[in-house]
């Protein structure tokens, strides 16, 4: 167990490795001069410009600036945002808890919603019941999160008036959670699904119903527990949409997460915060699949020796 | 964090007796009809049209549904309906572009790395595994954060996000089929490399790939939405849809109509193609139709 979660922790860090290549790339492959888009909006000198770039280590060779960048990153310091010149891991670890707020509760309403309609379609399977459930899924599926957030809004906040519209507080939190968890909830309807119609049909599932016990035992101590197993090995996948999806969501409501703030950045062409963003999303995607692998493994024993 | 690149294990079927199998499958019929629709309002926008979907003051500014404008007018008096027939449009060409990008570049990694194997398949595909799993909507950011907003850079943007995706179902299927008779039989013959990855291999992961690429049209359709919504791809004064959506966000409660019916072009939209691959997978993948 100890070697597979070493071997996760490794996977993971050259993960992040590859981002801190990727990000340092990124601002050379901008066409024409970084610092002058930049500075688009500012009022500068030729010498200030020539002074900022010194600043970011732009006229340094590539090599070297990414030597720097990575010795910068390694103690902690991603460098200072272009508007409001703000320390930008902390203004990311600052948005952070508002993202994780609603990824996770997005993440439960996903499971629950999606994980109960995907088996209840998979017990009925073939029957009007299925097909309604599975009809409701592809319509999910093909919904635009921020259309579904918008229809939420105007029947919730503006024709009910049950929520507010905007905001901060736990209340303001109830309705981009539910965009989010519906949308990813449909996706996992249709896995869990597909995943309970093959248990359904393993011998085992027929052995314990042919020695008569109770349906629902059968249900939830047999079936269930195996059917799960596909569909937790899905989550870390489903885990990286929801933080994307939370991108848009998270503008939807003017929720103040760290979606929010990298569309900001990259309306404003601030570098340093995009790159910030960038290496901080694919550290915390990385580190949750580790987490959600590890936990799969403690499931599914095959995983640990398969590996 | 793998697999979830499923391979389709499609077979290639004769193409009339395939269109027959799509049209009695409900999915396939109905995504079919949708997605015909789609392209016979792009073709003939300017005749459907009842007004230029550029020209203000076509009506009353934030007009409700009534018989001269179906679909209500905007804030600056143009005909939402007009607009949204020629939104279909940008739709297209968006779902064309974005997946003609990454199905190209995405075919070419999987075929060459699962052909190659050895190391440089090792590399290839971690290096895929890696930026596969920053997630398509960061790398659309980050390629818009190095083009510039607009709707063009949008879907070049989608197009390169979803590359890792189409190569990892590439190589998936390359995998499976380099081990079969066939193909061993061809590199015994003496085949050279070219002849076995372009006749051999590829007709072998077509099939796989119209599915997938079918499917795709939608992902990349409701990407290229997203990033309107928030600015970052169509720009005013274009119709399309995911724009008309982010306009109307602050007239909901007096003029919902501009949110509904734009949301509910590209969710048909979507749901089109979304059945049309689902069917196209039935009708190539007879394994499925047990289901």
């Amino acid at each position: 167990m100890l070697r597979f979660i070493v071997q996760r922790l490794f996977a993971a860090a050259i993960t992040i490795w590859i981002a801190t290549i990727a990000v340092t790339l990124l601002i050379h492959l901008v066409p024409g001069d970084p610092v002058r888009i930049m500075y688009a909006g500012f009022q500068t000198t030729e010498a200030e410009i020539e002074a900022i770039r010194a600043r970011l280590g732009l006229d340094q060779p590539v090599w070297r600036q990414y030597f720097m960048y990575l010795g910068r990153v390694l103690q902690g310091d991603l460098g200072h945002s272009i508007v409001g010149n703000q320390p930008v891991l902390d203004t990311l670890l600052q948005r952070f808890p508002a993202t994780l707020a609603l990824t996770v509760s997005a993440l439960v309403i996903a499971v629950v919603v999606g994980g109960s309609l995907g088996f209840f379609a998979a017990y009925k399977r073939g029957t009007a019941w299925d097909f309604g459930a599975m009809t409701l899924a592809i319509v999910g599926v093909s919904m635009p999160h921020f259309w579904l957030g918008l229809l939420l809004l105007f029947l919730f906040s503006m024709t009910l008036g049950w929520l507010p519209v905007g905001g901060s507080g736990w209340r303001n939190l109830i309705l981009p959670a539910l965009t989010l968890g519906l949308a990813t909830g449909a996706v996992i309807a249709r896995l869990t699904r597909s995943a309970m119609i093959d248990i359904f049909d393993q011998d085992f599932v027929r052995t314990a119903h042919a020695k008569g016990l109770p349906k629902t035992l059968v249900l939830y101590r047999h079936a269930l527990r195996s059917g799960l197993v596909p569909v937790v090995s899905m989550l870390g996948l489903q885990f990286a949409y929801l933080m994307g999806g939370a991108i848009v969501i998270e503008n939807v409501f003017a929720w103040n997460g760290v979606g929010r703030l990298a569309i900001q950045a990259v309306f404003a062409r601030d570098y340093p915060l995009i790159q910030g963003f960038i290496l901080f999303f694919a550290t915390v995607v990385a580190l949750v699949s580790v987490v959600i692998d590890v936990t799969y493994a403690l499931l599914d024993p095959r995983i640990r020796y398969g590996t | 964090m793998s697999a979830p690149a499923e391979p389709v294990a499609a077979a290639p079927v004769a193409p009339r007796r395939a269109i027959w199998a799509l049209l009695r499958s409900p999915s396939g019929a109905v995504g079919l009809a949708i997605v015909l629709l789609l392209v016979v309002v792009a073709l003939l926008a300017p005749v459907i049209a009842p007004y230029d979907p550029y020209r203000m003051a076509s009506g009353p500014r934030l007009a409700p549904p009534s018989w001269d404008h179906w679909m209500g007018t905007d804030q600056l008096g143009r005909d939402v309906f007009s607009r949204i027939v020629h939104g279909a449009r940008l739709t297209l060409m968006i779902g064309t572009i974005a997946v003609g990008i990454s199905l190209t570049a995405g075919l070419l990694l999987g075929l060459v790395a699962g052909y190659a194997g050895g190391w440089p398949e090792r590399i290839l595909m971690r290096l895929v595994d890696v930026v596969f799993s920053f997630t398509e909507i960061v790398i659309a950011l980050a390629c818009l954060a190095i083009l510039g907003v607009g709707l063009i850079n949008a879907m070049i943007a989608i197009g390169i996000a979803s590359i890792p995706f189409y190569a990892r179902i590439t190589h998936s299927v390359v995998l499976v089929e380099k081990n079969k008779p066939y193909f061993e039989a061809a590199v015994a013959a003496g085949a050279s490399h070219l002849r076995l990855i372009f006749l051999h291999l590829l007709p072998n992961v077509i099939p796989t790939l119209i599915v997938v690429g079918t499917l795709g049209v939608s992902t990349a359709v409701l990407a290229a939405a997203g990033l309107s919504f928030l600015g970052l791809g169509a720009q005013p004064p274009q119709p399309e849809w995911g724009f008309m959506l982010s306009s109307s966000r602050d007239l909901i409660s007096g003029a919902p109509w501009m949110m509904i019916f734009p949301g509910l072009a590209i969710a048909i939209t979507v749901l089109g193609f979304n059945l049309l691959g689902d069917g196209v997978r039935e009708v190539l993948d007879p394994r499925q139709r047990a289901r």
